[in-house]
């Protein structure tokens, strides 16, 4: 298959040391029913940087993604994407990130033109026919184009997702498990990706189980365990350990 | 402390204008002593306007503000609200039974207006129960109680007309308390009444507010404590 | 291009994405179709066999039945968006939350008009009323319930697709609020088929049309408020 570069997008993003840091997250957490998915994060991450997020199940990578994707608001700390406050600025920031998440988000009925030239009108994408057939291309999914999506299988599914991701104009991609039922050709297309978003300065967070094809194509690696950071390795990261105990608020009597 | 005084107060109050409504104000020439039941039922049913109107504020000003004291004071509302709504129902069917000859009356605006309030009240306080998180269980009941609020007056003003293009201000009519033409004494014990009655919601508003936010600061605090346990247990190792 | 036609242009998007589904087989349509028809005749067993009886309450069963399979059409319409996270996905994209909306509400509108234009049909079969009569006021009275159903019932169900007991919670939280529009669709239903007696039909509609327009307004603010998790 000839090495094509994948269309990733229309214009640089500038020079990293030009740029606010691509995120920023303040003792960042999230509580659900049961525990604490995210117990402090305290994160910077330098614009057009490649970070890998790794860590054992349930240790909080998922979560941090869906936090800084909007996709769940924080239970407390806060978060800055390009200098855009996480709740406040919600709408802004979801115009600058692209998420890729466990479900693919997909609609069974459509096929995968469809759904990425809903995608592409959500989107806003200029020159949607072409962008979104350049997508199908890069993503390998041109003789699979045209039929509904019901019949793809995981991997497919995964690719037609990230063709999703071409079609915007994401600053901080973020990745949740992109290889996972990826065949071999799947986990190069995804390796091509982060080269080509390298090229222009687009921010990667990429949470995996296994990054090996991935690794020269990243700058740092931060470890998640059970809901906080325990080790950051690498250029373009810098964590601050979270203090013991968390804010503490009285109780105020209620005479 | 001063809520335990205005708790007396309301209970003073309440004693004694259901006294005078009973025994001191003079019955209905028409309806009877069965008429007597309409101070108690008119005033509940202020209440449960007022209440449902308290939970509209609140939901908005969560919204907001994102203050959960904002929700508390919408949950508060809503809870009590339907307290006065199910005992102003009550109180017109008890009405209803003597003087209209049965329980329910479908020409009566005030009557079915209610029964929907009580409805729509009630599915807020379930749909609370469906989210554990503090946080989503106020946006998503704030939203309800906002559609829920905005329905009211569409209610009542359809209702209206329901019962307005049938012929039939009956004689049986709820409404001769609120007439202006009224006797005095009517007017007199009506106001005492809904006084009194307006005082004891405020007492049960204050003490619902604390019991929310006391409920909630617990919840803040399992929570605190949940995340520094996380926290200490890395630091540890 | 102006704010408001990039939302109309993202509402038809929407909506016809819905559309292509429904006719690919998500079947919303053609279960609540089948639904009105089955409680219809159950109407039938019910109040019937005294024709007249059956005329008589014929405003009222239309209604009743739009409304019970409306909830079941937009609940369906909804649901489509739990295919693979797909609805969290829509939440994602940098679009006005009220455009979301918008377009679902037109898609359950199309529907549920669809749905009433037939029901209407068959209650003047079932029930021997002369629809043809009065025809321009019933289908004035039709589309604009229709609108109010559809406006109240996306917003409902938005709301209760990720809620537990969501089969539960949406006709509970859904009907007590379409009760004014019951009212006067019924009403108007009845004057028109009744030849208008007491000219109350004009204000009737404008009561339904008043109801639609505050409920898509109510929607269209506070869908955003749903969506966020």
């Amino acid at each position: 298959m000839p090495q094509t570069t994948i269309y990733v997008s229309p214009r640089s993003l500038g020079a990293p040391d030009q740029r606010p840091p691509a995120v920023v997250t303040v003792d960042l957490a999230r509580l659900f029913a049961g525990n604490a998915a995210l117990a402090g994060v305290s994160l910077t991450v330098e614009a057009g940087r490649a970070v890998a997020l790794l860590g054992p199940n349930g240790a909080g990578k998922t979560t941090l993604l869906r936090l800084l994707a909007t996709a769940i608001r924080s239970s407390f700390g806060t978060a800055r994407i390009d200098g855009l406050d996480l709740d406040r600025d919600a709408a802004l920031v979801r115009a600058r990130v692209a998420y890729l998440s466990h479900d693919t988000g997909l609609y069974d009925d459509l096929t995968a033109r469809e759904n990425l030239d809903f995608a592409a009108t959500m989107l806003g994408t200029p020159d949607r026919r072409v962008r979104v057939a350049r997508a199908l291309a890069d993503m390998g999914l041109s003789d699979r184009a045209d039929d509904r999506v019901r019949g793809f299988s995981a991997g497919m599914r995964k690719r037609v997702a990230l063709g999703r991701i071409l079609l915007g104009q994401a600053s901080l991609v973020l990745l949740d498990e992109p290889t996972a039922a990826l065949d071999d050709e799947g986990v190069g297309l995804v390796a091509q990706l982060m080269a080509a978003w390298r090229d222009v300065g687009v921010t990667v967070l990429v949470a995996s189980h296994s990054t090996d094809r991935l690794e020269p194509h990243l700058d740092a690696r931060v470890t998640l365990d059970r809901g906080l950071v325990s080790d950051v390795d690498g250029m373009g990261v810098i964590s601050t350990p979270v203090g013991v105990p968390a804010e503490r608020r009285v109780v105020v009597a209620t005479r | 402390m001063k809520t335990r005084i205005l708790g007396f107060v309301a209970l003073v109050a309440v004693t004694v204008a259901v006294a005078v409504a009973l025994f001191v104000v003079p019955a209905d020439l028409n309806q009877g002593d069965a008429q007597r039941i309409m101070y108690v039922h008119v005033a509940s049913a202020w209440l449960a306007y007022l209440s449902f109107g308290v939970t509209a504020v609140g939901s908005v000003l969560w919204l907001w503000k994102r203050d959960l004291r904002f929700d508390a004071v919408a949950l508060s509302g809503a809870e009590i609200g339907v307290m006065f709504t199910a005992f102003a129902i009550w109180g017109g069917m008890m009405w209803g039974r003597p003087v209209w000859g049965v329980f329910w009356q479908w020409e009566d605006p005030r009557l079915t207006t209610t029964a929907l309030l009580l409805a729509l009240y009630v599915g807020y306080l379930l749909l609370r129960r469906l989210t554990d998180d503090p946080e989503r269980r106020a946006t998503r009941a704030a939203i309800v109680g906002i559609v829920a609020a905005i329905d009211i007056p569409i209610v009542h003003f359809s209702v209206e007309w329901w019962r307005g293009l049938h012929q039939g201000a009956t004689i049986g009519s709820p409404d001769r308390v609120l007439n202006p033409a009224a006797p005095m004494a009517f007017v007199g014990t009506l106001l005492g009444m809904v006084a009194a009655f307006t005082l004891t919601w405020l007492y049960l508003m204050i003490r619902r507010y604390q019991l929310a936010r006391a409920q909630g600061q617990r919840e803040q605090e399992a929570r605190l404590d949940r995340l520094a346990s996380a926290r200490t247990a890395e630091a540890s190792r | 291009m102006s704010t408001l036609r990039r939302e109309a242009t993202l509402a038809l998007a929407i909506a016809r994405k819905d559309a292509r589904a429904e006719l690919r087989g998500r079947h919303a349509a053609v279960g609540a179709l089948f639904f009105s028809a089955v409680v219809l005749l159950l109407f039938g067993f019910a109040l019937g066999p005294d024709a007249a009886r059956l005329a008589a309450a014929a405003p009222g069963l239309l209604w009743l039945a739009l409304i019970f399979a409306g909830t079941l059409a937009v609940s369906r319409l909804h649901l489509l968006e739990t295919d693979d996270g797909a609805l969290d996905q829509l939440a994602l994209y940098p679009v006005p939350r009220r455009a979301i909306y918008a377009g679902k509400a037109l898609g359950g509108f199309a529907i549920m008009l669809v749905l009433g234009l037939v029901v209407l049909g068959a209650v003047g079969i079932l029930f021997a009323v002369d629809v043809g009569g009065a025809l321009l006021p019933l289908l004035a009275t039709v589309v604009l319930g229709t609108i109010g159903i559809a406006a109240v019932g996306t917003f409902y169900a938005g709301l209760t697709v990720r809620l537990r007991a969501r089969e539960v919670m949406l006709p509970l939280l859904m009907l007590p609020v379409l009760a004014p529009l019951l009212l006067a669709a019924v009403k108007a239903t009845s004057a028109a088929l009744g030849g208008d007696p007491f000219g109350e039909l004009g204000a009737w509609l404008q009561l339904l049309a008043a109801f639609d327009v505050i409920m898509v307004a109510a929607g269209a603010a506070t869908y955003g408020y749903l969506l966020e998790d």
